[in-house]
């Protein structure tokens, strides 16, 4: 039984790196708020390194609840997150290259254990926002914690929390790293 | 019971019943009345614009004496906004913000009356809208990308521009004529040498639009008649323009007599290409700061042609081909023909001079006069998309529809009273809609609840896309509207907030960069306003006070930094007769001297959030 990956199990792992390393540039997760006020809905889009979307309205909703404000100083994942990407991206191509059929397992636990802290880390994040609200705000407030997907109501806002392209890629990352386990089955 | 009985009340049951079923209890024949009723109710549905959806024209109309600019929609009349031009206005702190105050240049109040939009290839454009103030001799600008008055400019030599403003087909000119004339620089002059001293006099302006700033570019010096309206040519007139007199009897006294006395008064006919070469090459005097030139000396640039007496409006066609004239005192339109009217110039072919201006034979270039039975007082021409003229009627209060090839009287329609102008849709345009004209009446006698003596006017809306004219709808007005321009709503792009321009003279960004500097007696407040507060000095104890000494100079700027859709900031302070406004993302400045000691409350005057009741401070002056 040859140890060599196929060629086809290499270019999995090869496109594995592509998708994780092109999700950088797309957004990974947001969340849309509406209003009687904001029938257009505003926006707060998460890419790996920055954040987009209507920030400094959202902000300045939120002083009203004495939440603290969003910007992409205070995540400081968003200054080493890339860097984290690419070098996964990186890890990827070597085990392609090296061509061991015993390291396939190193992108699934990545990705798994990759995932399993990004998820973790956001909900750590939405749990202190929501929770640690000023005291002195205008508007007392129940302490909440958004949903990292689904829908919520807070006052008069409806917000839709949803994981977006840069997480489907990543999905599709993950799909293709799992795609060796089945092209080396005979071998 | 005798047998006919039971048969008679069974006849009398039937015939009872067969009443209530099918009997007509309506009393005699239907009158028109009620046909009218069903036509209101598709009236209705047609100016009718449910909620979610939005208006197809913005009809721009001047506000007259009140000095503003009244934006409606159409069709449903409803008056979106006034934008003040020539007056200052409370609500929103135009004339009272630095900028503003020192562009009506200690005018309260000013004449608005024709507005002309931006034209591009003889299209309105959309991108500003020009206005004239007969009282003050100036001009107007007003930004169509967000509604606010943009320049003004007091115009040198000039006796009240009401023969503008309309421009030229690239809106390569802005044209103002005089009204009433007067001598140059306003010197004074005794009316007995009215012919010899006073002047008319044209003014050609001109709009860097990147810069938002007008221009006198040069002054056309005419015979002291009363130019009253104007317009530009289009296409092969593209280089002309064209303007009713009257008094060319040069009365100075009790005009309604004696300035109409001649059976003929004239259309001037100007050449602005060739009076523009002059004036490039130097040919002009200077006078009171603007180039002024005498077409006089310069031939080829100036021709009269003789029209009925008094005549007001005078219209060019959207192909450019023709301009009619409507008189006032003379109740006909006349066609004239732009071609034959080149023609009998090229050829030297003149009836006469006045006053140094050759004068072309009215026979030869006159197309048609127009003269539909029992219409009195024709005003001003409108047009359609299909080759059709429609002329407000000011003394027998109608609209008249004609064809311009024929002269054919298509359709009349009555209004109510006394219309001035009227505007059709893209009407002044070389390709007008044809959809909706709007008739701009004077009078409104009982036609809306009574509000004392004073009716208010009206505008009626009438349905041009048919056949026949169909009236639809009407609204009473704010005195007082002369004139209006209607334009499709996808031509004008307004912005939704003011960009963040970090690098604005006076703006502050962020809360922790303002501050209040002292300068010796001058004190800079630098501050923001968000929701729902005040900062002028973010490390201060109270960053929301101020706090001067009396007989200091305050320079007060303030930036919005909410930028968020419809978030607009006021500023108020009490007892000092101040209230500006910032919009989303704009930084406008104050200015005044704290000449009283007290305590002065601040608030935010424009309503703004939940907690826009909390949005305020204080002006603490400390006496001497």
């Amino acid at each position: 039984m040859a140890k060599k990956l196929s060629a086809g199990s290499m270019a999995s792992l090869i496109g594995a790196a592509a998708l994780i390393f092109a999700s950088i540039k797309f957004p990974w997760w947001g969340m849309k708020f509406f209003a009687p006020q904001y029938p257009e809905g505003l926006d707060i889009i998460v890419y790996p390194s920055t954040l987009d979307g209507d920030i400094d309205i959202v902000n300045g909703l939120n002083h009203y609840i004495g939440m603290a404000e969003f910007s992409n100083e205070s995540f400081p994942e968003l200054q080493y997150l890339p860097g984290l990407i690419i070098g996964l991206a990186v890890i990827f191509i070597i085990i392609a290259l090296l061509r061991r059929k015993s390291l396939l397992f190193v992108p699934v636990g990545l990705l798994v254990v990759g995932g399993a802290l990004g998820i973790y880390d956001m909900n750590r994040w939405l749990t202190k926002f929501g929770t640690e609200l000023d005291p002195k705000a205008p508007i007392e407030l129940e302490p909440f914690v958004p949903p990292i997907i689904g829908e919520n109501i807070l006052a008069n806002f409806v917000t839709h929390s949803y994981f977006t392209t840069g997480s489907f890629l990543l999905g599709a990352a993950f799909l293709l790293t799992l795609l060796p386990f089945w092209l080396e089955r005979r071998k | 019971m005798k047998k006919w009985v039971p048969a008679a009340s069974g006849l009398l049951a039937g015939f009872m019943a067969a009443t209530v079923f099918f009997a007509d209890f309506s009393t005699g024949p239907k009158g028109t009345a009620s046909n009218d009723n069903n036509a209101n109710k598709s009236n209705a549905e047609k100016v009718y614009v449910p909620y979610g959806e939005l208006d197809e024209y913005y009809m721009l109309s001047s506000g007259g004496h009140s000095g503003q600019l009244f934006v409606y929609g159409l069709p449903s009349m409803r008056k979106i906004r006034t934008v003040p031009v020539f007056s200052p206005d409370p609500a929103t702190g135009y004339g009272f913000d630095t900028k503003t105050k020192e562009m009506l240049g200690g005018y309260t109040w000013g004449d608005f009356h024709h507005p002309a939009i931006s034209e591009t290839n003889g299209e309105y454009d959309g991108k500003f809208v020009f206005a004239n103030d007969v009282a003050n001799n100036r001009i107007g600008v007003v930004d169509l990308s967000n509604f606010h008055t943009a320049d003004i400019m007091e115009m040198p030599n000039m006796g009240g521009p009401h023969a503008g403003t309309f421009v030229t087909q690239n809106t390569e000119y802005i044209v103002m004529p005089t009204r009433f004339s007067v001598p140059i620089g306003k010197e004074y002059a005794p009316l007995d040498e009215f012919e010899e001293k006073y002047k008319g006099v044209v003014s050609m302006v001109t709009f860097d639009q990147e810069k938002k700033k007008l221009d006198m570019s040069y002054q056309i010096m005419l015979p002291p008649w009363s130019y009253d309206l104007s317009d530009a040519g289009k296409k092969v007139s593209g280089d002309w323009i064209v303007m009713t007199t009257y008094n060319t009897e040069f009365a100075t006294t009790n005009n309604e007599i004696n300035a109409s006395q001649n059976d003929r008064d004239y259309i001037v006919l100007l050449n602005w290409k060739e009076l523009e070469k002059k004036v490039a090459a130097g040919e002009y005097e200077e006078v009171n700061g603007a180039k002024m030139i005498d077409p006089r000396k310069h031939k080829g640039s100036i021709y009269a042609v003789p029209v009925a007496k008094s005549p007001h409006g005078v219209d060019v066609t959207p192909d450019g081909t023709r301009f009619i004239a409507s008189g006032k005192l003379a109740p006909l339109m006349t066609v004239f023909s732009f071609e034959k009217a080149f023609e009998a110039i090229k050829s030297g072919d003149f009836e006469t001079e006045k006053f140094g201006i050759p004068v072309l034979p009215y026979d030869k270039i006159v197309e048609r006069e127009v003269d539909p039975p029992g219409a009195l007082g024709p005003l001003h021409t409108q047009f359609d998309d299909r080759g059709n003229a429609y002329n407000t009627m000011f003394i027998s209060s109608e609209i008249v529809k004609w064809k311009i090839d024929t002269g054919e009287i298509l359709d009349r329609t009555p209004v109510h009273y006394s219309p001035g102008h009227s505007t059709a849709t893209e009407g002044d345009t070389a390709s007008p809609d044809g959809k909706w004209i709007v008739s701009l009446n004077k009078i409104a006698k009982d036609n809306f609840l009574s509000v004392g003596p004073s009716h208010p006017e009206s505008m009626e809306l009438i349905d041009i896309s048919g056949d026949k004219m169909s009236l639809t709808y009407t609204a009473p007005v704010d005195p007082e509207p002369h004139y209006a321009q209607t334009i499709h709503r996808d031509k004008i792009k307004t912005i939704k907030i003011y960009e963040k321009d970090e690098k604005r003279e006076h703006s502050v960004w962020k809360q922790e960069d303002t501050r209040i500097e002292r300068k010796g007696n001058e004190v800079h407040v630098y501050g923001i306003a968000m929701r729902s507060k005040f900062v002028f000095d973010a490390k201060a104890k109270r960053p929301d006070e101020i706090k001067v000494n009396q007989g200091d100079k305050v320079i007060i700027h303030l930036t919005n930094i909410d930028l968020d859709q419809d978030i607009t900031h006021g500023f108020g302070i009490m007892d000092h007769d101040l209230n500006y406004e910032v919009q989303p993302g704009q930084t406008s400045t104050i200015e005044f001297t704290a000449e009283k000691a007290g305590t002065f409350p601040i608030y935010c005057t424009n309503f703004c959030s939940a907690l826009h009741q909390e949005m305020s401070g204080y002006l603490l002056v400390e006496p001497k």
